[in-house]
């Protein structure tokens, strides 16, 4: 099993020169080294410079939809999470178009991450601008989306709700975060009493490892602690990312008909990796996704869709002779 | 020929039946219409249009087992036929408790697999706890009837019995009896719809391999390695499924002139509760930190979907409690798993809440269903709805007081589904007098009369009763209160077709805590339900 010659980019998007894949290899590489600087995680393995199989370990998937946010009215929460992308917070975002009628018109979904974008503005301008320009439908300039020479991941193009989306802005969704939270999870725990503790909230508690209410992070958190606690070496499988896994459309009903699985069009990412995808009516189709019902209801709002568009990141284990000491909780952070 | 007379009425009958039916042919047994299972003819056999009828038990084929049903449905199948779409789902009540499936007490691991893939849902659905052994239970969609034909294998054979359809749970003699006893409305049941789906796999709560005893070849199977959350189970089958098939009952209710048959069983479906969905809070319970704030489902205090998500009316905010609170009612009530002698925590020192905290029961998603479709199709208006979901509104469940609105008030007819709201409120305006103060006819008096603009007295009535519910809260006095209502309520979910199988559905406070009967009233203080 070779040690993996360099990270590839995300979603295996071909858009990179070769240049730019090398270099995109070493910013993941940095993201690896700075969660190795958090703690000594001796069951954390950078793939490229340690041998890891092929296959996949283990698979955390959840809805796009947040966690965090599932209280009051089913109408109350989705236009709640509609109108705020800091609400967006399980790897996935969206944004929704709707026509004069107010009607929704189109759903775009992505779990880009910021880095890559930032890498992209300093290996390849141009690509990155055309890409801002295809996705808003204004080209911007370097400097709407840097300040000080550093990226703004909620830049001015890319903070609408109700329109263009270009990637994940939340301040929790970043590529960096989801490395880290895998580092640190290979961190066996046990409780006051010394019982092992695996339940998923229990562990991002007693870990510190972030919001334990959300949906991806504890998830996450259990999968990849479960494989340490088995003593394997544990990596985020290449490409490293967040993808889609698509879309439920059992108990979608179209007025002609028409099957609502045609109306997710895949944008960016291969087969397996998908990063960016839409839900809309095709063109030649006299009506709206707010015709189109979900279980009766019809499509208002883009996070009714989130309840059903999934997001899924991989993480590869191999098999090692750790024999891992479990570790009392963290003590709480002071606010 | 002979047939063997069972008196049991409940699922229970179905054990009951002779252990050497014929496995070659099909049985029909109906509770409630047939005595017992006898063998379908020919002609019976080609009534049935759903696809495990036609694929396979028309041409001769009983598959013995699960794995053997799927395998013959893909046989009899073309490639890419939405038939060979297969998702699988696990739960089971013991499935959240801590240490390995070789411990501890039978978790009730079952597997529920789905075939289909229409927009309106599933075709098939089955149940099962083991693909190669024992039971099988199975629902398919007939398209020619309308609703889902409901199976079962029977005996040592095993042999297949046809238990009836949808419709026989909304009909005597069959209605409540059978399978109808734990689906009152032949509707699918996944009575913990909601996130984060207590008792299911789901991307919040992973069921994993050691749930099962060691060397179990289930965790071998393509249904454990394909498993899908209880989120998709949500989204994809049970919502669409109830969906489809109430759209069929009403398609069927419908006279064609403008009238309605059959209208006292949808009203019972408003203002009773035949069976209840589970909710909690989205928090594990043994997460809880005594400095965190949990917030509570808001079902339990009042019916949010209905009040709010179909009529409109004041949503509450978030319901929460002190996590100190919290903790301190687990050892005060002396809260547990139990089955048998099994408790968890071991520990008769320490206490324990279900893996989700604070499950209670809510009004159930095809009670909902029923509410929104009678609204779409007129024969419930929203004023009607509003006023009687308004009578006693803090007790979303259970509320004998909106129960008693039912028959005779309910009229049996409607020659026109229009004009049905007007006369029910009439009867019932007529009852009110005599009724006397207090009663539920006079609630309901009171509520009707402020006329069709009832959107702002009610949202006065509701904003007065969550400040209400805020204050208690935040004493531990007054949640205490509250978890003596939830044990009140998890009491009648014991008592229900679907509690009662399920030692683990709940915990269990200490055997001396006896909740009673106990209601919400309107200033947020808890008192006996008489």
């Amino acid at each position: 099993m070779p040690i993996l010659d360099r990270f590839s980019p995300p979603g295996n998007l071909e858009e990179l020169t070769e240049e730019g894949r090398s270099a995109w290899n070493h910013v993941v590489r940095g993201l690896f080294e700075r969660a190795e600087r958090i703690l000594d995680f001796p069951q954390f393995v950078d793939p490229t410079k340690t041998d890891m199989p092929a296959g996949p370990g283990a698979v955390a998937q959840w809805a796009a939809f947040p966690a965090t946010q599932r209280k009051g009215t089913d109408q109350q929460r989705w236009d709640r999470v509609d109108n705020d992308r800091g609400l967006q917070d399980e790897y996935c975002e969206w944004s929704v178009q709707r026509d004069g009628g107010r009607n929704v018109v189109k759903v775009t979904f992505t779990t880009e991450m910021p880095e890559y974008y930032d890498h992209l503005l300093t290996v390849d301008e141009d690509r990155a601008l055309d890409l801002f320009e295809a996705f808003t439908g204004s080209r911007p300039s370097v400097s709407d989306l840097r300040a000080d020479d550093e990226y703004i991941p909620a830049n001015p193009p890319n903070s609408a709700h109700d329109g263009p989306i270009v990637h994940l802005s939340q301040g929790s969704n970043n590529l960096f975060a989801a490395i880290a939270l895998a580092a640190q999870a290979t961190i066996l725990r046990h409780d006051a009493n010394g019982d092992p503790v695996t339940d998923q909230e229990q562990l991002v508690e007693c870990g510190g490892l972030g919001k334990k209410t959300r949906s991806s992070d504890p998830q996450i958190a259990a999968k990849v602690n479960a494989l340490a606690a088995e003593g394997h070496e544990i990596t985020l499988a290449d490409p490293v990312g967040l993808y889609l896994t698509g879309i439920m459309t059992n108990g979608m009903k179209t007025p002609d008909g028409a099957n609502p699985a045609t109306f997710w069009t895949p944008e960016r990412g291969d087969e397996q990796h998908l990063l960016r995808a839409h839900f809309a009516v095709p063109e030649d189709k006299p009506y709206t996704l707010t015709q189109v019902t979900i279980n009766g209801q019809p499509i208002r709002f883009g996070a009714q869709l989130a309840d059903r568009v999934g997001v899924r990141i991989e993480a590869i284990a191999k098999p090692a002779n750790h024999e891992p000491h479990s570790q009392p909780c963290v003590p709480p952070r002071t606010p | 020929m002979n047939v063997i007379s069972i008196a049991d009425v409940s699922c229970q009958a179905f054990v009951q039946a002779p252990e050497n039916l014929d496995p070659s042919v099909l049985h029909r047994f109906v509770v409630g219409e047939d005595r017992g299972p006898t063998p379908v003819g020919p002609a019976g056999l080609a009534e049935l249009g759903d696809p495990f009828a036609t694929l396979l038990l028309q041409k001769g084929v009983f598959p013995p087992n699960a794995d053997q049903l799927l395998a013959a449905i893909d046989a009899a199948t073309p490639e890419n036929d939405p038939l060979r779409t297969e998702m699988t789902f696990l739960l089971g009540e013991g499935s959240q408790l801590p240490g390995t499936g070789d411990e501890g007490p039978n978790r009730r691991l079952r597997f529920i697999v789905s075939r289909g893939r229409a927009p309106e849902g599933i075709d098939l659905l089955l149940s099962a706890a083991d693909p190669a052994n024992g039971l099988v239970e199975l629902m398919a969609w007939d398209p020619t009837a309308g609703g889902f034909n409901y199976y079962r294998t029977v005996g040592r054979g095993p042999a297949w019995a046809l238990a009836g359809n949808s419709r026989h749970a909304l009909t005597e003699p069959t209605r409540g009896k059978g399978p109808f006893e734990s689906h009152p409305s032949g509707s699918l049941i996944m009575k913990e719809l909601k996130f984060p789906w207590l008792h299911w796999n789901s991307f919040k709560a992973q069921i994993p391999a050691n749930a099962f005893p060691g060397g179990d070849p289930r965790v071998e199977h393509r249904w454990f390695k394909n498993l899908q959350g209880a989120d998709v189970m949500e989204e994809s089958v049970a919502k669409p499924s109830i969906m489809r098939w109430t759209e069929a009952r009403f398609a069927q209710l419908a006279t064609g002139d403008g009238g309605f048959a059959d209208p006292r069983r949808v009203l019972e479906q408003i203002v009773t509760s035949p069976t209840a969905n589970l909710v909690t809070s989205s928090s594990e319970s043994a997460a809880v930190k005594a400095d965190d704030r949990l917030v509570l489902p808001s079902t339990f205090f009042v019916d949010l979907d209905a009040l709010s998500g179909k009529l409109g009316l004041a949503a509450p905010p978030d319901f929460s409690v002190s996590g100190a609170d919290y903790l301190a009612s687990l050892d005060d009530f002396g809260f547990a798993l139990t089955d048998g002698d099994f408790r968890h925590p071991a520990d008769e020192a320490r206490f324990a809440d279900t893996h989700f905290a604070c499950a209670v029961p809510e009004r159930a998603f095809e009670d909902q269903a029923t509410l929104q479709a009678a609204l779409d199709a007129g024969l419930v208006s929203p004023r009607l709805a509003a006023s009687l979901l308004m009578v006693d509104f803090p007790n979303p469940v259970f509320s004998q007081r909106r129960a008693a609105l039912r028959a005779p008030h309910a009229p049996e007819s409607a020659p026109s589904a229009a004009a049905y709201s007007q006369e029910m409120a009439d009867r019932i305006l007529a009852a009110a007098d005599a009724a006397g103060e207090g009663s539920p006819e006079r609630e309901f008096a009171d509520r009707w009369g402020v006329g069709e603009d009832f959107a702002d007295p009610f949202d006065a009535l509701l904003t007065a009763y969550y400040q209400a519910v805020l204050d208690r809260l935040a004493t531990r006095e007054g949640f205490f209160d509250y978890v003596r209502l939830a044990e009140s309520r998890r009491d009648r979910v014991r008592a229900l077709p679907i509690g009662r199988e399920f030692e683990l559905l709940f915990a269990r406070p200490r055997p001396d805590t006896d909740a009673g009967l106990l209601r919400m009233t309107e200033a947020g203080t808890v008192e006996e339900d008489n």
